[in-house]
């Protein structure tokens, strides 16, 4: 299981003394080997692109690396680091969109792709994926951060910047629709489901 | 049902898709190179702090030494002080060419004698009397 908050704030209390210490790279190695895998998992989940995520989340890093000295405190260290990178990921979405009005060639497959879930995809064992990847964004997102943090609604929470709550409510309706949607494509078996995720 | 109940339920149909979300969206590992990636991106952002840092010392000295040299080479002037020196020059050129006639006449070859006296004399003068304003000697022509 993940550590909540409470305990990643505990655990990140060594990254915050160093950092007091004036030990800037031992705290940024250490912020590295704790946070480059969330970091990574979150601009996954934000950009859909695992390219665009791997540059996002460098990107990201090299500029907590560069702030790291001016880090104050006002926030935990994880809720900074995630603030980061939710800003770096938000920019590369702006900037897909204005390339993306460029082209029409590149909107209409971007429509198509993500317009693509109405169809039933070729391959059974990518159907359920291709239901998440349908929701709602704010569902989605929820959804395939609760899993990629091992069902931590805090983490998820932290790394969204959501009240909990609303990740709680976000969970539960994109679960919902997920099952109307199985139910509808009469997908509803059980043994489908476990079957299809295979 | 809430997350928690939903993950507690017993309904079937809810436990198997959670159990399919949860082999569906398997959390994607870092890709092959992501940190060797990294750390060469950090070493070029080292070597480019580095840079910035030597030529931002760079621009200061030279901006340094500019304001050196010309600190040395020009004279700092109060507008009115600057406008008295030319006024006095040209007034003192326009005396000297309407008395020096008048003096050779009155003193011979002696003439230019004195009106070196004569500008050594104002030249006194003045001198003296910017001294008495600057260190407050007393004026004695204050008394009268």
């Amino acid at each position: 299981m993940q550590p909540a908050p409470a305990d990643a704030a505990a655990q990140d209390r060594d990254i915050v003394a160093l950092l007091q210490s004036g030990a800037l790279e031992p705290a940024f190695q250490l912020t590295l080997a704790r946070y480059q895998d969330k970091v990574y998992r979150l601009c996954c989940t934000l950009l859909r692109d695992p390219t665009a995520a791997e540059d996002a989340a460098q990107e990201s890093l090299v500029r907590i690396w560069k702030a790291m000295a001016s880090y104050d405190q006002r926030a935990s260290i994880s809720t900074w680091i995630y603030s980061i990178t939710r800003n770096r990921c938000l920019t590369a979405i702006a900037r897909r969109r204005e390339l993306a009005s460029l082209s029409d060639a590149a909107v209409e497959a971007e429509a198509q792709a993500v317009g693509g879930t109405d169809t039933e995809p070729a391959d059974p064992s990518g159907s359920l994926r291709a239901l998440v990847d349908g929701l709602p964004e704010r569902y989605r997102r929820t959804l395939t951060l609760f899993y990629y943090e091992d069902r931590s609604v805090r983490e998820v929470a932290s790394m969204l910047a959501m009240p909990e709550g609303s990740v709680k409510t976000s969970l539960f309706r994109a679960r919902a629709a997920l099952a109307e949607q199985l139910r509808r494509r009469g997908l509803d078996d059980p043994r489908h489901w476990l079957e299809s995720s295979r | 049902m809430n997350t928690d109940e939903w993950m507690a339920t017993d309904d079937p149909r809810a436990r198997a898709l959670e159990a399919a979300l949860a082999r569906a969206l398997r959390p994607p590992g870092l890709p092959p190179g992501f940190h060797a990636r990294l750390q060469a991106r950090l070493a070029r952002e080292r070597a480019g702090e580095g840079e910035r840092a030597a030529s931002r010392a760079h621009a200061q000295r030279q901006q340094r030494e500019c304001l050196a040299e010309l600190d040395a080479n020009y004279l700092r002037l109060r507008r009115r002080t600057l406008g008295t020196l030319i006024g006095g020059a040209f007034a003192a050129g326009a005396a000297v060419a309407v008395a020096l006639p008048w003096l050779q006449a009155s003193f011979g070859p002696n003439a230019i004698y004195v009106l070196a006296s004569v500008g050594a004399l104002v030249g006194l003068g003045i001198g003296t009397a910017s001294w008495v304003g600057r260190v407050r000697i007393p004026n004695p022509l204050e008394r009268l």
